[in-house]
């Protein structure tokens, strides 16, 4: 009884500390953008395994600017199903956004979408940025009514990654030029997947419906009208549109043949799966690397090695930054932005995570054109990533596009998974992305 | 009482303010606070749910549009049998398996103490915690339950794929949680039950089995009752287990086999910024749970009409 | 703490005996196994078969778990050590009022205001209005504070029944009566009388809302911000960051999240189960 009785007031003066706490907290916690000191704290949220890369720049910076403080925050790995709807909320909620966020490329139309959301990066003399990016990127970067609201960070070039050692044991050639030339096109690709599954090696040779679809179904858009699930107007178009299609049955002609593996990409599963032999290829955006090299982690180092694409041409994502225009220092974090986006920058980002640069002058630099990373066998990843986007055409998103892709790749990997029979996965395919439309009017 | 003289006089005005102001402000904080944090939000989720709205921009009034959609959509009846699907199994064996380990816990042996605590102790774990490790256990290639089941010569179950399997994963954390914890409110009704029942039972040759079924759980009747009450409130909102279970989205698998109501119910509102489907969606769950209290109350009142 | 005369107990067969030693173990076992994974490297989680033994890395992991810029794992821990005692203290005061008005005073309305409670008892009112709240908070410019995360958890009709049901047990109308007498205000009563009397049912209403709001996920989730978590939306975080591949250090996360909860169940475990076995008679 009196052990009870002592500690309940144990636990009430912890509680009323706690509450002094709250207090005291709830009132240092004021919304001036300011720390204790008076330095301007500027606050940037991103996305992605691997972060943006941007952990020495921003301590660079705050050594280069005095009273001014960078928090960087790698918020999730998760764009499409946690970063985007965040941002969404705190961008509508009027707070919480941040002073400077990513923005992917499918989700750009949507962002783009919410002008009042945004700063005018035009205000504070970032025009001049212009020069440094291709056209596409720099448009794509501009809200509907012509706000310039987002400088692009990187491009996703793409490659194909594949694990030397598992290809060995299956037979397959292991030299990167050798392993280009066997899937110049996707008919060699299925041919290789099914070399690899007769070889009776118990790892998948596609490690996720979901990564392979969209290269694919980007590549194709990209060499047709560039429109994928919404028409130029926004009008929802997948059910027609014969990029996704060509992109779906190569999957289901895939699946068929048991190439590839029932693993969603960017899941527990999935990750577990890239540390255990789970599968032997992955298609490779260049920001996906860094995502592999922090993943399969040092045990698996030398045994990755990267070839090119498929059809050689593609992009997978790549991003810009923007100021949110709650930010209370708009004009810092906009410098901070371009700072961030700089050529240099893009080329120390690429270092770092392996982030190919939108800069034409970064793309360009000798050190990214002629590095090679010694985690993928000395594989020349900027000369096969650059390659990669010379002649690519940019596709259009439309507002919705992150949303619906993550409503329709579920589907997709139903299929894959067999919660859906492949008779049954085309239609509900469709269906699953009109619902978002519908319930996102 | 040694010191009348010291008794005030009762009647003082002060003294009947006291008497009739103060159990009134006893109880006005909770419902100051229920007005503010109950009833208001309640409210203003029926009006919300009649608007198309958005966080921030225009909200229009568009009647009981978004309950036609929610009733009409198979994605949200889906949810609503995911949940009462979990519900059930997840309370039907915790509740039975509570019980026997009631019983078993309520025998002569040495360490009982001990046992019960063990028992005790998963329910002061954090629920998002368990959550990773079951769904760590539950791993389709990788997990500890599929690989007991291969050394039993059982194929690799994919957990996460169709209702049986997840519902059965899902099921398996809350039970974990909460088997122990209704056992040792079991145990506890046990002991207040008259030991003459028993003897006079022993004296007429039941079994302990016997004894168990025909004195032991009709007398824990209104027990069991309040422990299904408390756990069809947990069942029916549940969220945090099926939302680490895949993988933290809140999509309940690549066909919304384990989407619950209240998992439908955020993602209307973060994923697609639709806070008036998303405030229908609340209030049908609202209704819902008014169905079930409602049968749950039926049941008290005829337990309590056989006693 | 058991007033009624014991029941002679059957002695435990060995069957049952067997079927609680199972039990045990799978009471045990996911724990134990969180300490396995927590206690290793990285690629433990993925082995197959599973690793069964403790590794020795829990310290490094336990460093890396809580220097984890990213989850913020420690500002978790202290968040939810503030809400989680706040809202108890909170409680307890209300519903040790609240319950002793119900339990022994007369005023109009009163078995209509207790229906009232008893109502709001099924209703999990929080997350129901998720939405208005959450609209509320944006209003108020609350969203990532700690009172958005604590005032609506203050309406707990649960403890008001609880304290209500310890307090008609605890305290005879007799007591009040003599109190009175002696010209003790209703507060005086309150607070030399009944408070005294009730406090085996203040601690375990303690306990369960304080374990209760420890594990609070969903409001939490949606009305903080990454960097300012509690600690189960800080180990979500841990689980879905860009360490989410680094499962010795998601356990390490999984298993401080529970040792506040576990120390105070070791050192109360007999009051807690002897609280609860009570409480949960009187309920």
């Amino acid at each position: 009884m009196t052990r009870v009785l002592r500690r309940t007031r144990a636990v009430a003066l912890a509680a009323v500390l706690a509450l002094v706490a709250t207090a005291t907290a709830a009132c240092s916690n004021g919304d001036d953008g300011l720390d204790a000191n008076g330095n301007i704290v500027l606050t940037v949220k991103v996305f992605g395994g691997a972060g943006f890369g941007y952990d020495n720049l921003v301590k660079q910076y705050e050594k280069d600017h005095k009273g001014i403080k960078v928090k960087y925050q790698i918020v999730t790995d998760d764009y499409d199903n946690e970063f985007r709807p965040q941002m969404l909320q705190w961008l509508e909620a009027g707070s919480g956004a941040g002073d400077v966020v990513g923005i992917e490329e499918q989700g750009v139309g949507q962002m783009m979408s919410l002008s009042d959301a945004w700063a005018d990066l035009s205000q504070y003399g970032l025009n001049s940025r212009k020069k440094d990016y291709p056209s596409w990127k720099w448009e794509l970067g501009h809200t509907g009514d012509g706000k310039l609201a987002g400088l692009g960070t990187d491009v996703g070039g793409m490659a194909m990654c594949y694990r030397t050692d598992l290809f060995k044991k299956a037979g397959l050639p292991t030299d990167r030029d050798k392993v280009s030339r066997m899937w110049k096109d996707w008919d060699g690709f299925t041919k290789a997947g099914e070399k690899f599954v007769a070889s009776g090696v118990k790892s998948a040779f596609v490690d996720s419906p979901n990564q392979l679809y969209n290269t694919r179904m980007i590549q194709e858009a990209g060499k047709a009208d560039g429109i994928s699930y919404f028409d130029r107007h926004d009008k929802y178009v997948l059910g027609k549109n014969k990029a996704v299609r060509t992109a779906f049955d190569y999957i289901k002609t895939l699946n068929s043949k048991k190439i590839i593996g029932k693993y969603q990409n960017l899941s527990d599963e999935w990750k577990k799966a890239m540390q255990a032999d789970g599968f032997a290829t992955m298609a490779c955006p260049a920001w996906m690397m860094g995502v592999i090299k922090d993943t399969s982690g040092k045990s698996n180092a030398g045994k990755w090695d990267v070839a090119t694409v498929p059809g050689g041409s593609g992009n997978w994502g790549g991003s810009w930054l923007g100021v949110p225009a709650q930010s209370k220092h708009p004009e810092e974090a906009a410098k901070l932005a371009s700072y961030l986006t700089s050529t240099s920058s893009q080329v120390t980002a690429f270092e770092k995570i392996s982030a190919f640069p939108s800069s034409v002058k970064g793309q360009k630099d000798p050190k990214v054109a002629k590095l090679s990373d010694k985690y993928f066998n000395d594989a020349p990843t900027g000369k096969i990533i650059g390659d990669s986007v010379r002649n690519f055409k940019p596709v259009y998103f439309g507002e919705l596009h992150s949303a619906v892709r993550a409503a329709v790749e579920d589907v997709l990997f139903g299929m894959v998974q067999g919660t859906y029979s492949p008779s049954e996965a085309w239609p509900k395919f469709v269906k699953a992305g009109q619902k978002v439309v519908d319930t996102s009017q | 009482m040694a010191t009348t003289a010291k008794v005030p006089p009762r009647g003082t005005l002060a003294a009947r303010a006291d008497l009739k102001a103060s159990p009134y402000l006893f109880v006005s904080p909770y419902f100051l606070l229920f007005a503010l944090f109950g009833l208001f939000p309640l409210g203003f989720t029926l009006w919300v749910s009649l608007y198309n709205w958005k966080l921030a921009g225009d909200k229009t009034y568009v009647g009981l549009h978004n309950y036609r959609f929610l009733l009409g959509d198979d994605g949200f009846w889906g949810a609503v049998t995911n949940t009462l699907g979990m519900f059930v199994m997840a309370t039907v064996p915790q509740l039975v398996l509570a019980l026997l380990l009631a019983n078993a816990l309520n025998r002569r042996m040495r360490g009982r103490l001990a046992l019960r605590m063990g028992v005790l102790l998963p329910m002061v774990t954090s629920v998002v915690a368990v959550a990773i490790v079951f769904s760590q256990l539950f791993s389709h290639q990788y997990g500890m339950i599929n690989w007991l089941l291969s050394l039993l010569g059982v194929d690799r179950i994919d957990w996460t794929a169709g209702k049986l399997p997840s519902w059965t994963a899902i099921s398996a954390m809350v039970d974990w949680r909460w088997t122990g914890y209704n056992a040792i409110i079991y145990l506890a009704a046990m002991q207040t039950i008259p030991s003459d029942l028993y003897e006079a039972a022993a004296l007429d040759g039941a079994s302990p089995r016997r004894q168990f079924w025909h004195i032991t759980v009709p007398q824990l009747k209104p027990v069991i009752v309040f422990t299904v009450f408390i756990s069809t409130m947990g069942g029916l909102m549940l969220f945090a287990e099926p939302m680490m279970f895949g993988d933290g989205r809140l999509d309940g698998g690549s066909r919304g086999d384990f989407q619950t109501i209240s998992l439908y119910i955020v993602q209307a509102f973060r994923e697609r910024n639709n806070y008036g489907m998303a405030a229908a969606a609340a209030w049908l769950l609202f209704l819902l749970i008014m169905i079930v209290a409602l049968v749950n109350y039926l049941l008290v009142n005829r337990v309590r009409g056989t006693k | 703490m058991n007033r009624h005369a014991p029941t002679r107990l059957w002695s435990a067969s060995p069957l049952t005996r067997l079927a609680l030693l199972v039990a045990l173990v799978l009471s045990v076992w996911p724990l134990y196994w969180m300490v396995v994974i927590a206690s290793r490297d990285t690629s433990a989680a993925s082995q197959v078969p599973p690793p069964f033994l403790p590794g020795g890395n829990l310290g490094t992991n336990v460093r890396r778990a809580l220097a984890d810029e990213s989850s913020h794992l420690l500002t978790g821990l202290g968040n939810s050590i503030v809400v989680s005692g706040t809202v108890t203290l909170a409680v307890v005061v209300i519903s040790s009022l609240a319950g002793f008005a119900f339990a022994r005073l007369r005023f109009a309305g009163r078995t209509g205001l207790l229906v009232v409670v008893l109502l709001t008892m099924m209703v999990p009112l929080q997350q129901i209005g998720i939405i208005p709240l959450y609209i509320a908070m944006v209003q108020l410019n609350w969203v990532n504070t700690m009172q958005a995360v604590i005032l609506p958890f203050l309406v707990n009709g649960f403890g008001i029944f609880l304290m209500r049901q310890y307090t008609v047990q605890a305290v005879p109308n007799e007591l009040i009566e003599a109190a009175r007498m002696d010209g003790a205000s209703t507060w005086r009563i309150y607070l030399s009388v009944v408070l005294p009397a009730v406090r085996p049912g203040i601690a375990v209403l303690a306990l369960l809302t304080f374990m209760q709001n420890w594990n609070e996920f969903l409001w939490p989730l949606v009305v903080l911000q990454p960097d300012n978590p509690t600690v189960q939306v800080a180990i979500r975080g841990l689980s879905q960051s860009n360490h989410g591949q680094d499962y010795s250090m998601i356990f390490t996360g999984t298993l401080l999240s529970i040792v506040p909860l576990v120390v105070v169940f070791a050192a109360f475990g007999r009051q807690i189960v002897g609280g609860l076995m009570e409480g949960a008679v009187k309920a």
